[in-house]
């Protein structure tokens, strides 16, 4: 028996079925006749729960190569690997928690800018160059949905101060 | 009819607006198809904000556009640079790229070119022509056999994606659990919802889609620092001139192979899930073998360039049999076609050709109308396409990912919807860093809805829950899924054993059952070859098998 990355995510995906089971039984009945609103989900989750307990199954009895001893002493390994998938994640939950205040033209640009200057280099010419294609890219896109598309893109309230 | 063929044929052809679309739409999917990193599905899935401005007609034509455009797109990378585009082309890199070596560059794209446009129009006729009657079929469906027939896409999606069974199962049932979130659709009750207004309305379609397919897809492209940084292509090849008049020749001279490949291509593009990456390969395999000259196989062979191609441009046209006829989605590029649809709340089904006569026909034509600007616009699109290659990934990758945004946002104009495809991102994002395949999970959302809606109706209609296996339809559809979730195991188990050689005979033996129970002659005559083949595998099959 080995603990690896099947067994965790099966147990995730267990504990993920239990809560939605238990909070399919909060779904209410108004009473009409036919199939009740909380019959299908449960279908579902069930025979998702009966799936991921085969998966914790086969991932405890038959050992794989990604255990996770292995992984932990080279965990510097992981950080690069992951690296620049977690600048995007991080540069696109600052995108959306300022997209109310900076709105979609500055917070777009802000976006590509960072993005672009995280992933690509900090040097002087690049970040010219960054600087270059997010103006030109993100208004380019802007022009289209406001104007050719008629899409009220989120103004931002710093736009809506000046 | 013939009002409503010319109607259609107007609104595309006669429209400046709808073809000048087209015309965009072509060129974005030749280079979202030659890109690597890139493939037609995510190209159809970004064009789809674009189409919410437009009728129906101009979105599904523009989005044709792209899928046409992306299967001879994936031609020009393959050849000239031998690293395939897309993985509906990987069989033509085997001679493509030989014969462009071998001083051919011309030829070999001519070659590619016609044997993608003859392929797909090929399937367009048969596309016209079997779309209609297989709507009829479908008439014959009710909710039951409906049911069924959703339950048999996602077990063969799940067989067909490849790697583990279980973790397939598993996205498609995650997918059909994410389609219960918000309202349900008959009685109208919150689900799910845990107190947030917002969820109320469920997760929409596309900002699903775009997040596990094409946000995660970005993540995954810029995850090699060295790779994002570097031009996507190291070999960025040069312009050349098509030859175009000795291409046809060829072509014309090997049609066998041509209508033999093209015939893969649309049955291929029928079965749920299996696309053009299955196609080509399949093409080039059967070409192969028909070949007496089997020994020039990978080194620049005609038929090895013409087989691949025609089966991949005409696997869309099969793909779209199934859409318009049955309103299943053969791919994840049809699935977005659907979801285009209903956000014109047009919902395709069996009388979908029928009740949007204008818009079934204007597909049709729309497919055969895609494939000329295809052939007009590669010598143009080659060039557009060496510089783009010099473009590092991550430069891409970022505008895109704002992009995607916008685009999502522009569907109901609210951030909530943004956040649910970042969401979605990251999930389908450590889905494939899990080996979780992520096509079962996008046709369960895509079909979660309506499988939920035809149980429902099939429950109220009767409380016999055995009318899903006494009803025919129903029955074939069930065994079909059965025998689709064993498929993985037969291909994995070894030749001699009881298993692998029981598991096609009594296949088609169980399959006849229903086909019996339908009644018609036909079907009967049908059921009966079924039978008949099956006990002969099954005896030649068992005797061997006692005998060793």
């Amino acid at each position: 028996m080995s603990i690896n990355k099947d067994v965790i995510v099966a147990i995730f995906l267990l504990l993920f079925c239990g809560i939605m089971i238990n909070s399919s039984f909060d779904i209410e009945d108004p009473g009409y006749q036919g199939m009740k609103a909380s019959f299908w989900p449960t279908i579902v989750l069930c025979l998702l729960s009966v799936m991921s307990l085969i998966m914790l199954i086969k991932s405890m009895v038959s050992p794989t190569d990604n255990n996770l001893n292995s992984e932990n002493k080279n965990s510097q390994n992981i950080f690069l690997k992951y690296k620049n998938a977690s600048i995007c994640f991080l540069m696109f939950i600052l995108f959306l928690a300022f997209l109310d205040y900076l709105g979609m033209l500055i917070g777009g640009v802000l976006f590509v800018f960072g993005l672009l200057t995280l992933l690509g280099g900090f040097e002087i010419k690049k970040i010219i160059k960054h600087s270059i294609i997010s103006i030109i890219t993100i208004g380019i896109m802007w022009s289209i949905f406001t104007f050719g598309l008629k899409v009220i893109l989120p103004e931002g309230e710093i736009l809506r101060i000046w | 009819m013939i009002d409503v063929i010319l109607q259609a044929f107007a609104s595309i052809v006669l429209d400046p607006v709808t073809l000048g679309l087209m015309f965009v739409g072509t060129l974005a999917g030749i280079l979202a198809g030659a890109i690597p990193g890139f493939t037609i599905a995510m190209g159809v899935i970004l064009t789809l904000p674009f189409t919410f401005g437009m009728t129906a007609v101009q979105g599904l034509a523009t989005m044709l556009g792209v899928f046409v455009g992306g299967f001879s797109g994936g031609l020009m990378s393959c050849m000239l640079t031998g690293i395939p585009g897309t993985p509906s082309s990987v069989a033509t890199t085997f001679d493509g790229f030989p014969l462009v070596r071998s001083g051919r560059p011309g030829l070999a794209l001519g070659l590619g070119l016609w044997s993608s446009f003859f392929g797909g129009m090929i399937s367009a006729v048969i596309l016209v022509a079997l779309a209609p009657q297989l709507a009829f079929l479908g008439l014959e469906f009710g909710p039951w056999d409906y049911f069924s027939l959703i339950i048999f896409a996602l077990t063969i999606t799940v067989s067909l994606s490849g790697g583990n069974i279980t973790k397939g199962l598993i996205a498609g049932l995650l997918g059909l659990f994410a389609a219960t979130v918000g309202e349900d659709e008959i009685n109208g009750v919150a689900r799910f919802t845990f107190g947030f207004d917002d969820f109320k309305q469920g997760f929409a379609f596309l900002p699903v889609l775009i997040g596990l397919f094409a946000f995660s897809q970005l993540l995954t492209d810029v995850e090699d620092d060295k790779r994002a940084k570097s031009p996507l292509m190291s070999q960025s090849g040069t312009v050349v001139k098509v030859e175009h008049r000795q291409a046809i020749l060829i072509i014309l001279k090997r049609w066998v192979n041509l209508f033999r490949s093209s015939f893969i291509g649309i049955f291929t593009g029928i079965l749920p899930a299996a696309g053009g990456s299955i196609s080509n390969i399949l093409a080039y395999d059967q070409a192969k073998k028909a070949s007496p000259n089997r020994s020039n196989f990978g080194k620049g062979e005609y038929d090895g360039v013409i087989a691949p191609e025609a089966a991949n441009n005409a696997t869309a046209g099969g793909a779209l049999i199934m859409m318009m006829a049955l309103g299943i989605p053969g791919d994840i590029v049809t699935a977005v076609m659907l979801g285009a649809l209903m956000i014109h709340n047009i919902i395709p089904g069996p009388t979908f050709i029928q009740d949007e006569p204008l818009l079934a026909y204007g597909v049709f034509i729309a497919f055969f109308v895609a494939h000329f600007f295809m052939v007009g616009l590669q010598a143009f699109s080659l060039r557009i396409f060496l510089l783009v290659t010099k473009i590092p990934m991550y430069v891409l990758a970022s505008v895109i990912l704002a992009y995607c945004a916008i685009g999502v946002f522009a569907l109901h104009n609210i951030v909530f919807d943004i956040w649910v495809m970042f969401f979605f991102g990251v999930i389908g994002y450590f889905m494939k860093k899990l080996g979780f395949p992520l096509a079962p999970m996008i046709l369960g959302v895509v079909l979660g809805k309506l499988a939920e809606l035809n149980l429902a109706r099939a429950t109220g209609i009767s409380d016999d829950m055995l009318l899903f296996i006494s009803r025919p339809w129903s029955l074939f559809f069930l065994l079909m899924a059965v025998i689709s979730v064993i498929f993985p195991f037969y291909q994995e188990a070894k030749k001699e054993t009881l298993f692998a050689k029981l598991y096609v005979p009594v296949s088609m033996i169980v399959l006849s059952l229903p086909l019996f129970l339908m009644g018609s002659p036909v079907r009967m005559i049908v059921a009966a070859i079924l039978v008949l083949t099956g006990a002969y595998f099954l005896y030649k099959r068992t005797s061997s098998f006692k005998t060793t």
